[in-house]
């Protein structure tokens, strides 16, 4: 299914239908790698994707990012068996997906308050995999042999945390594009929840720690090409008073 | 072109995860003609959801699997029936022998319905 480096079509040209050209290989076949060698990328690579996210655009050039590389084992094997207490911790209490059915009498009006108040971070897709990391079933950072922490910094200019995004895909299709593998982990803001953490990595006002990027090598090759959900798009193109029109993108 | 609808009702009420009767869960075909039984699939499933009879995602994973042929993998499922899969189809995109195809998309129900996207899933296009 995936493209051969030979299809490829020239960047810097649009034909209609034309095969994809190499960033648009990239984009395409860029999979989340959750499963890395042990032995981490080269530094000057590291440094490399690190160029990419410093020449990211930002609103107002404001440059809104602080990046932490976290390489020693030591520190990372402490972050995983944090993040993880604290999730086992967490579905002690919350998750009445599991258990038998007096568990799930007792813990689902306690569970489905806590969902409502946060509504983003117990989405189904988290809570599942936060089910999973309490049995014990998951890793939470994916033994990644590297993180790169981005710090935000929230004086910067209208949404920092959009800057953010947008540097880290940078790095992440970087990443890809060298023949490393990445993936974003939202749950290090567990590790906020503990001061210990805060400290040691240094994170105060003005800066918050929301998401990482785990890089390393891929084991076994992950990326390639997958079906998603057809897409609508609303197109305005007539009068001021013309309903859009729809299309299905994909179909 | 129908659109989601999205009422006040679905907006105050939250799913219950684990039923089929809130959300469709995604769910996996492994084509045992074709399946080596390697576990690629299951060592790259970021929930680890894909298991076969001896083996789990944290085996492979810890070296506790020695190799071979591990079984043709399921999808988990929950106690009331419902999936963990969200099909994002990172298996099927790592498969060396396009064994994997997707029987149904995850869409959860009630608050967070998707309303943009339909239940079909397609191959990027190139237009």
């Amino acid at each position: 299914m995936n493209v051969r480096n030979e299809e490829l079509s020239p960047l810097g040209k649009y034909t209609e239908g034309m095969p994809w050209n190499a960033v648009e290989k990239i984009i395409m076949e860029r999979r989340s790698v959750r499963s890395f060698r042990k032995d981490p990328l080269p530094d000057s690579m590291i440094e490399r994707i690190l160029e990419a996210g410093r020449f990211a655009p930002s609103a107002g050039n404001c440059q809104p990012w602080r990046f932490i590389v976290v390489k020693s084992p030591e520190v990372l094997a402490a972050m995983e068996r944090d993040a993880a207490r604290f999730v086992k911790l967490l579905m002690f209490f919350l998750d009445y997906t599991r258990g038998g059915w007096l568990r799930r009498l007792l813990v689902r009006p306690i569970g489905k308050l806590f969902i409502r108040t946060r509504m983003n971070e117990f989405h189904p897709v988290p809570f599942s995999l936060m089910s999973k990391i309490g049995t014990g079933e998951t890793h939470v950072f994916h033994n990644a042999p590297t993180l790169i922490l981005m710090a935000e910094d929230r004086r910067g200019v209208s949404c920092p945390a959009m800057d953010i995004g947008i540097c880290g895909q940078n790095m992440a299709l970087t990443a890809h594009s060298l023949g490393a593998g990445s993936c974003w982990i939202g749950l290090i803001k567990l590790l906020m929840y503990m001061p210990w953490w805060k400290k040691r990595l240094g994170i105060k006002y003005p800066y918050r720690l929301e998401v990482c990027l785990a890089v390393g090598w891929q084991k076994p090759k992950a990326d390639g090409i997958v079906p998603r959900e057809v897409q609508i798009i609303e197109w305005f193109e007539g009068g001021l008073k013309d309903k859009p029109r729809y299309t299905k993108q994909g179909e | 072109m129908q659109k989601t609808t999205y009422s006040f009702f679905d907006r105050i009420r939250i799913p219950d995860y684990d039923t089929l009767k809130h959300n469709q869960a995604g769910n996996l075909n492994f084509d045992p003609a074709l399946c080596r039984q390697c576990g690629v699939c299951i060592q790259l499933c970021p929930g680890g959801c894909l298991l076969t009879g001896t083996t789990r995602k944290m085996d492979l994973l810890s070296g506790k699997a020695k190799g071979g042929k591990y079984g043709v993998p399921h999808v988990a499922t929950t106690r009331l029936g419902a999936t963990l899969c969200v099909a994002c189809f990172d298996c099927g995109a790592a498969c060396p022998h396009g064994a994997i195809s997707i029987k149904s998309n995850f869409n959860p129900g009630l608050h967070f319905k998707r309303l943009t996207q339909t239940n079909d899933m397609r191959y990027p296009k190139r237009y």
